[in-house]
């Protein structure tokens, strides 16, 4: 049966729902499952029929766009009471986008530049319009500053695939085939499994039915089915590993990484990055409430504490950068001797554009896009949001790339060089920068 | 007592509208409201910002045409730094935009217009949408997902990415066209334009069997604004075109924006309203988009699309068409010519040359003012540069301002239509294809 699903656009650019109809052939296997109550873009149901739903009702909620208007905050607030889920959809509705950067003026400065101080005003007309109009709010903030937030999808725009798989994962019909029992059940070796000998194998909350092709060439399970209805014996000895994530062998760790994309079905949603938005909500809320899945209670218990461990282990978090997923050569012939801007000269394709003296904000930002800007000769602007917050984004960039890469000039002259800095490091996500004050 | 009819969102459109109508005790129209509710401010945070950053920032003010809003800015920035850019770089600039026109004018016909004609002006809300059609045409909606589907791709891969495109850059573009992903879109281009070709077929039958709407409703004289290259259609590149109610033309440089267009601050809506200048507000209202760049035109670039654009003028006129219900048809004949264009500029080698971007370039003190036409219609951007490529100021006129007070105005024809000469109780409307 189709479920409700409600799409809502507050000050937005229509590019999230653009990415989500390139789907285009894709959509028809997507369309079937949703029941659309709500999405100007696309279907004429008016603002009256969202009021008149009962709260609840819809299963899932997307909020894209940005808070701008207060009317925005009014109909985000309606929907979180009507939604059992809500997804920030889009990095507007997650970080501010490059409407945040908004925050640098004081909102009667914004509107002057837009309705009064303007040069092709020609009759004499002028000031904020005021019949119909909702109102500005002060400044840009991200949604779940307003509404609790379920889950978070940042791009801008997410991508479509990302999109589809979010969709169809949110409404309990991923392909994951949720099996009664786990991988234990089929798996061939019964004494001194992985398990017991300290490996760290997922097979105990893992559905059963692969082709046991990991555990026959010794290699622990992770997890690539999905999640079993119900867990074998052995998750209680996986649960005390968990327990104690920090012991983890390297070889551990590396199933862990696979797993946990894999097992909540989240490589096809936004590649890895997706777990790094899950720790924005342990950061906000102090534990895992994501509502992802209908997972049993052990396995549950055992995702949100190695979700918590990645919180916690930078270098673990660091993996999940846009570097990562960039095709340059880091280390290349090239080093950065002092920065170039983006219309000097042109860029060779495989040497990493840091080293080659642009600036460039894959060190600094969550992976997800596989490098879409890079593979054009261009640098990343930072459109999936930071890998950690909180901090002086224009100096973390400094201080990776000085350590990581070749870069032949102090922290203090590459800083210098960069004139305009939060259009630079914080071009997205300004709106989230709690330390920023702005508003002149 | 004034009776008010609200209609809030206003739906299958890009933004946040809400239409107010008022009639008075008699049935009169008294007042019609087109608002538009909200706007980001982008004019002010591009103060600041590095020049060249500037198009990889506005993109984001429109989802479904990125690619005029990174094309124009990086002209309006060429212009004030006086930078010359390779012929490679246009003809890709040419064939990215042109690509956009193709999906947005297939999106537009397919899934925001299309439901209203194929289902008919009086079907269950709940099912007026592109899904319905979909569902109840399947072969056809197939057809149009994948038209959209291909101008989309081939956004992406000159674009770097279909929505908020990366690959201008102030000289030029990034990157010339890989050959074998060239060669690939080259296979498609036979289906294309056969299905280009039968979306014309099913926009004539439309405009056919809705033939008493098309020349009786919404048939409002205005001034339209336009570009073309030496008369020529063109979307890329060219000359502010003016076209009044009697079908004058009156052709500015783009630089000369000032002298022909002026802006109106209404009190009701967050988009503001634009007008042709020496007719005054609001006496020069004009409107934008597809049926503007037909009026604007005296012929299309390609041959398909003008014999096309000669079929319209034959059957409804030939000096200026008012004809509200055109911009469909109008829409077409633009789809068929971008996508002869397109065919054209795959067959070109230029594409995949290298040699796509000037390599000196270096920022001045000054302003510059660029133009494209957006698949909704003209933009504009106009940049301050300082000495060291910082942006002072920047004034920007989007498709929305151009079509706003003309789209209110039209409304409010429509409205005093409807209320008060009933036009529609006499109307004849056709049996819908999907009942």
């Amino acid at each position: 049966m189709a479920v409700k699903v409600a799409f809502l656009q507050n000050s937005d650019c229509w590019g999230c729902h653009q990415s989500l109809l390139n789907l285009h052939l894709g959509l028809l296997n997507v369309l079937p499952a949703l029941e659309i109550v709500y999405w100007p873009a696309v279907v004429d149901f008016k603002y009256d029929s969202l009021k008149a739903r009962a709260d609840g009702e819809i299963l899932v909620g997307f909020v894209e766009g940005t808070l701008r208007t207060k009317h925005d905050i009014e109909q985000t607030k309606v929907l979180r009471q009507k939604s059992a889920l809500i997804v920030a959809f889009g990095t507007c509705s997650c970080y501010g986008s490059v409407k945040g950067l908004a925050n640098q003026w004081s909102k009667d400065n914004l509107v002057k530049r837009k309705f009064s101080d303007v040069e092709s005003i020609a009759d004499g007309s002028g000031g904020e319009p005021t019949i119909n109009m909702p109102g500005f709010t002060d400044k840009i903030v991200p949604v779940d500053e307003v509404i609790k937030v379920d889950a978070y999808m940042s791009g801008c725009p997410p991508k479509p695939e990302a999109i589809a798989s979010a969709v169809v994962f949110l409404l309990g019909q991923k392909a994951h085939p949720m099996n009664d029992l786990s991988f234990c059940n089929d798996c061939t070796i019964k004494d001194n499994c992985l398990l017991d000998r300290g490996k760290l194998c997922f097979g105990s909350i893992t559905s059963m039915g692969c082709s046991l092709k990991c555990t026959s060439d010794d290699k622990p399970c992770v997890g690539c089915f999905g999640p079993a209805k119900t867990v074998d014996s052995r998750a209680e000895k996986l649960n005390k590993m968990a327990k104690k994530p920090g012991k983890l062998s390297p070889g551990d760790i590396k199933s862990l990484y696979e797993f946990l994309p894999l097992f909540l079905n989240v490589p096809l949603m936004a590649g890895f990055d997706l777990a790094g938005d899950i720790l924005k909500q342990i950061k906000r809320h102090g534990s895992p409430e994501t509502t992802l899945a209908n997972l049993p209670p052990t396995t549950m218990e055992i995702a949100s504490k190695l979700m918590g461990f990645l919180k916690d282990n930078r270098g673990f978090t660091e993996i999940s950068t846009v570097c990562d997923t960039c095709p340059r050569i880091i280390g290349s012939k090239s080093t950065m001797t002092r920065v170039k801007r983006d219309y000097e000269g042109l860029p060779n394709m495989e040497d990493c554009l840091i080293e080659q003296g642009y600036i460039c904000a894959g060190p600094i930002t969550q992976a997800g896009c596989g490098g879409m800007c890079l593979k054009v000769n261009s640098p990343c602007t930072g459109c999936y949001g930071q890998t950690e917050w909180g901090v002086d984004q224009a100096e973390r960039f400094a201080d990776i790339v000085l350590k990581g890469y070749n870069v032949d000039i102090s922290k203090k002259e590459l800083l210098a060089q960069v004139k305009d800095h939060l259009g630079t490091f914080e071009k997205f996500t300004l709106a989230s920068n709690r330390k920023f004050k702005g508003g002149e | 007592m004034v009776k008010e009819i609200v209609v809030e969102p206003v739906t299958r459109l890009e933004g946040h509208n809400t239409l107010k109508v008022k009639l008075g005790d008699d049935g009169t129209v008294q007042d019609v409201q087109f608002s538009i509710t909200s706007t980001r401010f982008f004019e002010k945070f591009l103060e600041g910002r590095y020049c060249e950053h500037i198009p990889r920032i506005t993109p984001r003010i429109c989802g479904i045409c990125p690619i005029p809003h990174h094309l124009t800015p990086t002209k309006a920035v060429e212009d004030a730094w006086g930078v010359q850019i390779p012929p490679a770089a246009y003809k890709l600039r040419q064939l990215l935009q042109n690509a956009k026109q193709y999906s947005s004018h297939a999106l537009h016909f397919y899934a925001l217009a299309a439901p209203d004609f194929l289902l008919g002006p009086m079907a269950d809300p709940a099912l007026r949408n592109v899904v319905h059609v979909i569902n109840q045409m399947p072969d056809v909606g197939a057809m149009a997902l994948k038209m959209m589907d291909f101008g989309q791709k081939l956004c992406q891969e000159i674009g770097g990415k279909s929505v908020h495109p990366i690959s201008a850059i102030v000289g030029g573009m990034k990157k010339p066209m890989n050959e074998s992903a060239r060669d690939l879109f080259l296979k498609q281009i036979g289906d294309q334009v056969e299905w280009s070709k039968k979306t014309v077929e099913i926009g004539l039958k439309v405009v056919e069997d809705y033939w008493d709407v098309v020349a009786n409703v919404g048939v409002v004289p205005t001034y339209y604004v336009g570009m073309t290259k030496n008369g020529v259609h063109d979307i890329y590149d060219g000359d502010i075109r003016i076209v009044s109610p009697t079908g004058e033309k009156f052709d500015y440089a783009p630089q000369r924006y000032l002298e022909a267009l002026g802006e109106h601050i209404p009190e009701h809506s967050y988009a503001t309203h634009m007008y042709y200048k020496p007719a005054g507000y609001p006496e020069g209202i004009y409107r934008a988009n597809t049926l503007a760049m037909l009026n604007a035109a005296d012929k299309m670039a390609t041959p398909l699309a003008d014999e096309a654009l000669q079929a319209m003028r034959a059957k409804i006129g030939t000096d200026v068409i008012h004809h509200t219900f055109a911009y469909h048809w109008a829409r077409l004949i633009e789809l068929v010519e971008s996508i002869e264009v397109i065919a054209t500029l795959l067959q070109d080698p230029d594409i995949v040359n290298p040699d796509c971007k000037t390599l000196d370039v270096q920022p001045r003190e000054g302003d510059g003012v660029g133009v494209t036409e957006a698949p909704r219609g003209l933009l504009l951007y106009h940049i301050w540069s300082d000495a060291e490529g910082i942006c002072k100021k920047a004034n920007l006129l989007v498709a929305t301002n151009h079509n706003i007070a003309g789209i209110e105005k039209t409304l409010m024809h429509v409205a005093k239509q409807v209320f008060e000469d009933k036009a529609l109780d006499g109307l004849s409307l056709p049996d819908p294809w999907i009942k």
